[in-house]
């Protein structure tokens, strides 16, 4: 899964989240304005109402029916909170008002209707509604908040579009991950598939070869290119294993079996294995093993063989014959050094061959041996090392954590 | 006797390959190609041993394994191209006595055939030879030129670990886990001085061992012929 289409994914539903917003906020809106009798809000222009309320010296005189609707009334009260001027005022509404009354119903309602105010030189006209068509509310709040508001808001809104991002993430990580499972699992059997497959023919190959090599009523050299088709079917047979294994901690798929390990017991058995398996033939070999034991270890004995096997094969195909194989081990820092060694030691002659020598990495780039070494470390939360060793040989090195 | 092995495989011509290596090592084989035929092979004559396939065309080697053990208890080796743990922990788990993994060296296949059933045959030879010494095992005994030496309990023990294992290296872990049923550690200069007493009553020249060789770092091997 790359960082790029991770971000893609993520900006992707981020996206979505904000046009839903977008989108429902314009929806409110649209109900807001649509129910406020097409867009003109009750709040009527009390101002004009009042203007339109005049005294001519006799009497008022009202020119704003029009304004007002049909629907509404209203009524002046004088300073001595008597009504001294009403259009349509319901019986219900009181002639007379004390400070209690009208400092109540300026904010509130008056007899339950909801009103509105303005104040005049000859007293308070007040502009009422039918009961239950609108409803009030009170706000009040502090000056500091109104001042702060524009950078409380901008704070939610990035805090919220953090959420969103983060929450995003991960769930499109998550249908990273469950498709990059299919994928894996996929090749995976692909893969064991294919190895299941080339295994039978194979052994055919090697079954074959092998007995042809052993065959003393054939002519030497048939018995030797026999022996290159055994050898080769070997590196086959080698190659699908590591490419089967290398697939399987690729893709999470192998369990890790770990026990403790006595390591230099280990690597004795695993060197004697190689050794009585012919593997070594043409090279010596030596332990290089400290005096004191050294410390246990917690590892996968399947998979840390594999690896070390995987080393001294390596040092077998890029070393000519002639050559010395040194395994060996060291504790040292909290970790345990095992490393392989290809070179020649001293009082040794030269190798007939030229050796085949690896990339300054091992060659852990390319091909699945040193990968696959490289991937056991690595599951044992531990690294591999490449570098110079003793007598000008390649060591390679595989730390892993004592605990 | 020879001894008699049933091959279970559906590939026809790998069958006849592992028939061909075991015949020439001296075993008398019979094939099957399925679960049904090899059921009853087994009971018209059984074998000495079963080489079994995992997969097969009317059923799996595993249920075939246990309906084996069933009529009787014969070693029975899976012979498999199945190489995940879970399929070998599968087949070892229900007690077979080895699972060997395709592609395999005909070597390989005989090596551990032929320890399978030493070990469930115990088809020890009562005397051995090593170049003119003679190992009698049952008297726990080597004889050179009708000079007779008696060996002790451990270098006994030594020798039939080399011995079984002749021409490959055991390691020193492996000896003294065989001597003291423990790990190596306290135990190696003890092991040396036992090394150093079988020798004396094996080799002609115990100071230039001709058959128990040392393989320094690893452990000790018994050469085959001698190495002069």
């Amino acid at each position: 899964m790359s960082l790029r289409s991770l971000f893609k994914g993520a900006l992707l539903v981020t996206a979505s989240a904000a046009l839903i917003a977008v989108i429902t906020i314009a929806g409110v809106l649209a109900f807001v304005f649509y129910h406020s009798d097409g867009g003109r809000s009750w709040d009527m222009p009390v101002s004009m109402i009042s203007s339109a309320l005049t005294w001519d010296g006799a009497d008022y005189e009202f020119s704003g029916d029009a304004l007002l609707g049909d629907d509404r009334w209203a009524i002046l009260i004088a300073e001595d909170g008597q009504v001294i001027w009403s259009l349509r005022k319901p019986a219900d509404v009181p002639e007379q008002y004390s400070l209690t009354d009208v400092a109540s119903f300026t904010r509130w309602y008056l007899s339950d209707y909801p009103v509105q105010c303005r104040i005049r030189d000859d007293g308070l006209l007040v502009v009422g509604a039918p009961r239950g068509s609108v409803w009030k509310h009170d706000i009040s709040t502090e000056s500091r908040l109104l001042h702060d508001a524009p950078l409380w808001c901008g704070g939610i809104f990035l805090l919220a579009l953090g959420c969103v991002l983060g929450l995003s993430y991960f769930v499109v990580r998550r249908w990273f991950r469950q498709a990059q499972r299919v994928r894996d699992a996929a090749r995976s059997d692909w893969i064991n598939g294919v190895s299941h497959d080339i295994r039978t023919p194979l052994s055919m190959v090697m079954g074959y070869s092998a007995q042809m090599e052993a065959a003393e009523d054939l002519p030497p050299d048939r018995r030797k290119q026999a022996g290159i088709i055994r050898a080769q079917s070997q590196e086959i047979r080698d190659l699908v294993n590591d490419l089967n294994l290398t697939m399987r901690l690729d893709c999470a798929m192998q369990p890790l079996r770990k026990k403790p390990l006595q390591i230099e017991g280990f690597l004795r058995q695993v060197a004697a294995d190689f050794l009585n398996g012919g593997m070594g033939e043409g090279f010596s070999f030596e332990m290089d093993l400290p005096i004191k034991p050294l410390p246990q270890i917690e590892a996968d004995p399947f998979l840390l063989r594999r690896a070390v096997n995987n080393l001294l094969t390596n040092c077998v195909r890029h070393n000519a014959p002639g050559r010395t194989i040194r395994l060996g081990a060291r504790a040292e820092g909290g970790n345990l050094v095992l490393f392989v060694e290809g070179g020649t030691a001293a009082g040794h002659p030269a190798p007939a061959e030229p050796d085949r020598p690896l990339a300054p990495d091992g060659g852990a780039t390319h091909g699945t041996g040193l990968k696959l070494v490289r991937q056991i470390a690595e599951a044992h939360g531990g690294s591999v090392q490449f570098g110079p060793g003793a007598h000008q040989a390649l060591r390679v090195s595989l730390i892993l954590p004592i605990r | 006797m020879a001894y008699r092995i049933l091959i279970v495989d559906d590939e026809s011509s790998l069958q006849n390959m592992v028939s061909g290596i075991l015949n020439q090592a001296g075993y008398e084989t019979t094939s099957a190609l399925t679960c049904a035929q090899a059921l009853e092979q087994f009971r018209a004559a059984p074998p000495d041993a079963v080489l079994l396939d995992i997969n097969l065309p009317d059923g799996d080697g595993f249920s075939l394994f246990g309906k084996l053990r069933e009529s009787r208890d014969v070693p029975v080796l899976f012979l498999s191209a199945r190489d995940e743990d879970a399929d070998r922990l599968q087949g070892l788990g229900l007690g077979a006595d080895d699972y060997i993994t395709k592609p395999f060296l005909p070597q390989e296949l005989l090596l551990r055939l032929r320890s399978v059933l030493r070990r469930v045959y115990r088809e020890d030879a009562p005397s051995a030879r090593l170049g003119d010494l003679e190992i009698d095992w049952g008297r726990s005994i080597v004889r050179r030129g009708g000079e007779e030496t008696a060996l002790t309990a451990k270098e006994f023990t030594l020798l039939k670990k080399l011995w079984d294992a002749r021409g490959n290296i055991v390691t020193i872990d492996a000896l003294c886990a065989a001597l003291w049923d423990g790990p190596l550690v306290g135990y190696e200069n003890t092991l040396m001085v036992h090394i150093r007493r079988l020798r004396e009553k094996i080799e002609p020249d115990p100071s230039h061992p001709n058959y128990l060789l040392t393989v320094r770092g690893l452990g000790y091997r018994l050469s085959r012929e001698g190495t002069r």
